[in-house]
């Protein structure tokens, strides 16, 4: 598989503090990878690194299967976590002006600009200056400044801070729309409900290592501890009867959609899943044996207290 | 460094400022203020070269016989008395009333006693100043009269005589040159004023435009606007698009004053010497005919400094020493502006920058009484100061190659400071740190530190 961003055994230290401890993970080509960690975990300074904002103390980085300069770097999309505008410009130019510091003719960024200003309807505010709009409207001019060039590689840190309910799905579904149509994504986020629905890949950076990774999908199920949630008509005791041993009963509750009973229960041993359905369908009407799987949040909380964990048993 | 991108932010940095509703107002009516305040000196003191009549009343009878042809008082000595355009006298020896004379159309009396040849005193008489150069030619014409009558009274010379025995030591100036020749000379200190008024220009534009990049990188800190900036520049292009951006601003408003200044300096010309003005102030009074403004200014002592400036040599020494000095000075003020989290903490770490500069102005001013001072030259060739020095020595007159010689080094210099600066500035803009000052300045200028 090709990749848009790979790093190797990246190291940064501000003073005696490390930051980065040997950070590698790789980035598939349209592929929308959610970077998360604690604050303080080294995501932004790692941004920092592959946009050549900060110098690496060690490590490699690759763009496009070629190595890091800082000519490719200016093909990237970067939308940083502390952003902001020209005051004193009018939005127009000022999206005109980082197009063109990404290599686009004035003509060129003026006609992406427009289509870009009419998708996010902010077309009345090209002649208002930033002084004069929200701050709701100054992300969206941020986002727009981000995306127009259309870059192969999006690094979006925060992309939905400061964005209300309904403009923060709609930036999800663009990004969603820009990944669908081949652009990779690296989204650094603490929104954990739209890294579920964004993210193909993961890497859970904590104090500057990267303490899980993978695709999504794929860690859901590895940390899937054996929670199963069963939708059943017929006696909560016979049910529980039937659980026996093989699992911890949660809780059962009534299911009034569906005029049933909804259980919720640990097995004990996650690879014998089969037999206790067989031994609950032979005591009640078993309508949904489902898995449920751990969210990213849990996941991301486990990781960090597992990585605090080994910290403090380490000599 | 890639030409391109820094066109991109030089545009952006000359667009934002000259299109600015205070760049346009203060370009507009500076040259404005400035042509407003000559035509004003000039409309006030142009009385200084009307025409007078003056009503000399000698009662001692010391200079003036009766001609018996004409019945009228006539000087003893016809040639005390040279044609002047703007002069003319009448000599009585008992004056009407005031009310009288002035009703005749005399605007000075001159009247003295039998003691005047003792306490050399008189009185001028007038209801309006006849200004301080028709006084003194007044005082010139009448001191000759009472000297000739003091000769004839007093020795046996003739008058002739006497002034071919008068000794007046005239002193020309001649300057050894460099090839042992010997050159004009003279008039020092009105040239040394002159380069004092450009080098204190150039001293305003550093430090005022100085003052606007440390506030524009301190603005792109706090708005966060740099972080996305330096991931498409490179902090160093950034720097020089900002330091040429807002130096073109600058040189944008030197060519709009000089060129508006000239346009404002002729509209008035031409309506000072058409008389349009006649009616503000400027009415020749009676017996006065009208000047053109050249020679009004001329014979005014303010104006006619002005007329001695070599507009030309002295325009383009400064936009070269503007130049560099410019990318020194900017490059300076850029990098305390990275160094720094808010305005108000900038300008108190400007200080040591400015200093050399205040230093230098202060020097400069000395050169109005004393231009060729030994200090102007050592001045010249120290970069933080040779912007400003250089350019009181290019009005009173600098060998040409000491003048590229300090050129050069100005420039050399502002290229080494540019790279410095860079670096610090690098590490400055993206700092969030709320640690600043002079010893982080010095790391990151080292490259060290985050």
């Amino acid at each position: 598989m090709t990749h848009a961003l790979r790093i190797s055994g990246l190291r940064k230290a501000y003073g005696k503090q490390q930051v980065l401890d040997g950070v590698g993970f790789d980035v598939p080509k349209g592929a929308i990878l959610g970077l998360l960690g604690p604050n303080g975990a080294g995501k932004s300074t790692l941004i920092r690194i592959i946009m050549g904002i900060v110098d690496p103390d060690a490590g490699t980085m690759e763009l496009n299967g070629s190595s890091w300069s800082r000519e490719a770097v200016r093909s990237i999309g970067y939308l940083p976590e502390e952003r902001g505008l020209y005051r004193d410009m009018t939005v127009g130019e000022q999206a005109i002006y980082f197009a063109r510091l990404k290599g686009m003719t004035r003509i060129d960024a003026v006609r992406e600009l427009k289509a870009w200003f009419d998708m996010l309807e902010v077309d009345g505010w090209w002649t208002k200056k930033v002084s004069d709009i929200s701050k709701g409207m100054a992300q969206k001019i941020q986002f727009i400044c981000t995306v127009v060039h259309k870059p192969s590689l999006l690094i979006l840190d925060e992309p939905l801070s400061g964005f209300d309910p309904i403009n923060a799905r709609r930036i999800i579904e663009i990004v969603r729309t820009l990944a669908d149509s081949g652009t990779t994504i690296l989204l650094s986020t603490h929104d954990m409900p739209s890294v579920e629905r964004l993210c193909d890949q993961v890497v859970l950076l904590d104090h500057g290592r990267v303490v899980l990774s993978g695709e999504a999908d794929e860690l859901r199920e590895t940390g899937w501890s054996g929670e199963q949630e069963i939708v059943f008509r017929g006696n909560d005791i016979g049910f529980a009867n039937a659980l026996g041993a093989a699992a911890h009963l949660d809780g059962i509750e009534a299911d009034l959609t569906k005029g049933a009973r909804r259980a919720r229960v640990r097995l004990r041993n996650p690879e014998e899943a089969g037999s206790v359905l067989k031994d609950l369908g032979e005591a009640v009407d078993i309508l949904e044996f489902v898995k449920v799987r751990p969210t990213m949040e849990s996941l991301f909380i486990d990781a960090v207290e597992r990585a605090a964990g080994q910290t403090e048993l380490a000599p | 460094m890639r030409s391109g991108l820094i066109g991109v932010v030089i545009l952006r940095e000359w667009r934002t400022r000259v299109f600015k509703r205070s760049f346009l107002l203060g370009t507009l009516l500076t040259p404005l203020l400035g042509v407003g305040l000559i035509a004003l000196t000039v409309l006030l003191t142009q009385d200084a070269v009307s025409h007078h009549i003056v009503l000399v009343e000698d009662a001692p009878g010391l200079i003036t016989r009766l001609d018996s042809a004409s019945g009228q008082f006539v000087p003893r000595c016809p040639g005390c008395f040279p044609e002047r355009s703007r002069l003319e006298y009448r000599f009585v020896q008992v004056a009407p009333e005031d009310s009288v004379w002035k009703g005749d159309g005399y605007s000075v009396l001159v009247e003295y006693d039998e003691s005047v040849l003792q306490n050399q005193a008189g009185h001028l008489v007038y209801d309006r100043s006849p200004g301080m150069i028709a006084k003194r030619n007044i005082e010139r014409d009448l001191s000759r009269a009472m000297e000739h009558a003091r000769v004839m009274a007093s020795t046996d010379l003739d008058w002739e005589s006497y002034q071919r025995l008068k000794f007046d030591l005239h002193l020309v100036d001649r300057e050894v040159d460099s090839g042992g020749g010997r050159d004009q000379a003279g008039g020092e200190e009105v040239r040394g004023m002159v380069g004092f008024m450009f080098s204190a220009i150039l001293f305003l534009i550093l430090a005022v435009y100085g003052g606007l990049i440390m506030r524009s990188v301190v603005e792109e800190k706090s708005n966060r606007v740099v972080e996305v900036l330096i991931a498409a520049v490179r902090p160093e292009e950034l720097l020089l698009g900002k330091v040429i951006g807002m130096g073109a601003v600058a040189l944008t408003q030197l060519l709009s004053w000089s060129v508006l200044t000239t346009a404002a300096f002729t509209a008035f010309q031409l309506l000072f010497d058409s008389g349009a003005l006649a009616g503000a102030g400027a009415a020749p009074g009676p017996g006065e005919v009208s000047a053109d403004l050249l020679t009004v200014m001329s014979e005014n002592e303010f104006t006619s400094i002005l007329l001695d400036i070599n507009w030309g040599l002295m325009a383009v020494s400064t936009m070269a020493f503007f130049v560099g000095g410019y990318l020194l000075y900017g490059s300076l003020y850029a990098a305390v502006g990275a160094s720094v989290q808010s305005e108000q903490e900038g300008q108190g770490m400007v200080i040591p920058i400015i200093l050399p500069l205040m230093f230098s102005y202060i020097i400069g001013s000395g050169a109005m009484e004393n231009p060729e001072m030994n200090v102007l030259g050592i001045l010249s060739w120290i970069p933080l100061t040779s912007p400003v020095i250089m350019l009181v020595r290019v009005a009173v007159g600098v060998p040409l190659w000491e003048l590229a010689l300090s050129w050069l080094l100005l420039l050399v210099t502002a290229r080494l400071v540019l790279w410095i600066a860079g670096r610090a500035y690098r590490h400055g803009v993206l700092a969030g740190s709320s640690t600043s000052g002079w010893k982080l300045l010095l790391q990151w200028m080292r490259g060290h530190g985050g």
